[in-house]
């Protein structure tokens, strides 16, 4: 079993997290608590980190059924980035799956893929 | 939610504003207001595209002012919305704690000295590089993705007023 696979999901009200593939997550629902990054922070940290370990290439981070989130959650995609951006070593590429029809998507990745583009790449499914 | 003649409000775009709300700043309250407004905005004005951008403006106005509210028995928010048919505006009173008005203030003026799509990248950046400290993508989020500017008018009492113009 993959590192990635065996990350432990949080429990979250208003998000629905799902490991989908050796490589994939899916976020769904809303993400507007105070702190996100009390759930979310050390999980996609987790993530990362198995994803390195399993030498993946690519990891796909599907959140077009992310309908709302605020400006701590974009943070945590933004640290996300940042810490692939910074390896050293052998690297991945996270591919945000994204949704045209949902604004905060169309906005925070096109502002983060202009920070990051070396390492991220931005899919639109609808 | 009541209409209200006597609000603090210096200058109106109508007679009457079409919300006001006054509550407590708890943030158990803003996911129901946020899509409040957005009900509101799309059944008022028929468009989604505005119901969205509502939705971020009402979220990041109403979490700015519930995370630095005093604890004042005195620092109940006020938010209202108007329209005068062309421009639409919220506005958010609240009573913050003295320390974070002058980063409030700081923060307004450094990124109207950029257009909103410029200052949103920007936070991005100072966000990617100062990874411990908090996020302060909010103001900058309001004005790209809301399609809004941004003024603060200081009150009597120590209260300010958030307000965010734009076109419907």
């Amino acid at each position: 079993m993959s590192q990635f696979s065996a990350v432990q999901v949080p429990k979250t009200e208003t998000v629905a997290i799902q490991l989908t593939a050796p490589n994939q997550v899916k976020l769904s629902g809303t993400i507007t608590q105070k702190e996100p990054a009390n759930d979310l922070a050390g999980f996609f940290k987790a993530l990362h980190t198995a994803a390195l370990a399993d030498q993946l290439t690519e990891v796909r981070a599907d959140v077009s059924g992310l309908t709302f989130v605020n400006s701590s959650a974009i943070r945590l995609f933004v640290d996300w980035a940042t810490w692939l951006k910074n390896e050293r070593g052998a690297r991945y590429t996270l591919r945000f799956v994204t949704s045209r029809n949902v604004t905060w998507q169309k906005t925070a990745f096109m502002a983060l893929m202009s920070l990051t583009k070396e390492v991220l790449a931005v899919e639109h499914v609808t | 939610m009541e209409t209200a003649e006597h609000l603090p409000t210096s200058k109106r775009l109508a007679p009457y504003p079409l919300v006001f709300m006054r509550f407590r700043p708890a943030w158990a309250y803003i996911d129901g207001i946020r899509e409040f407004g957005r009900f509101f905005c799309q059944t008022t004005f028929g468009t989604p595209e505005l119901a969205e951008r509502a939705c971020v403006v009402i979220q990041e106005t109403l979490e700015n002012a519930v995370k630095y509210s005093s604890n004042s028995p005195d620092s109940e928010l006020e938010l209202s919305i108007e329209s005068d048919g062309s421009n639409i505006e919220f506005s958010v009173s609240s009573l913050p704690d003295a320390a974070h008005l002058n980063s409030l203030r700081e923060e307004l003026t450094g990124i109207q000295t950029l257009d909103p799509e410029q200052a949103y990248l920007a936070a991005f950046i100072r966000a990617a590089n100062e990874p411990e400290a908090s996020a302060r993508l909010g103001l900058a989020r309001i004005r790209y993705e809301g399609g809004v500017e941004l003024s603060m008018k200081e009150e009597s009492g120590g209260r300010i007023r958030i307000t965010a113009t734009g076109k419907l």
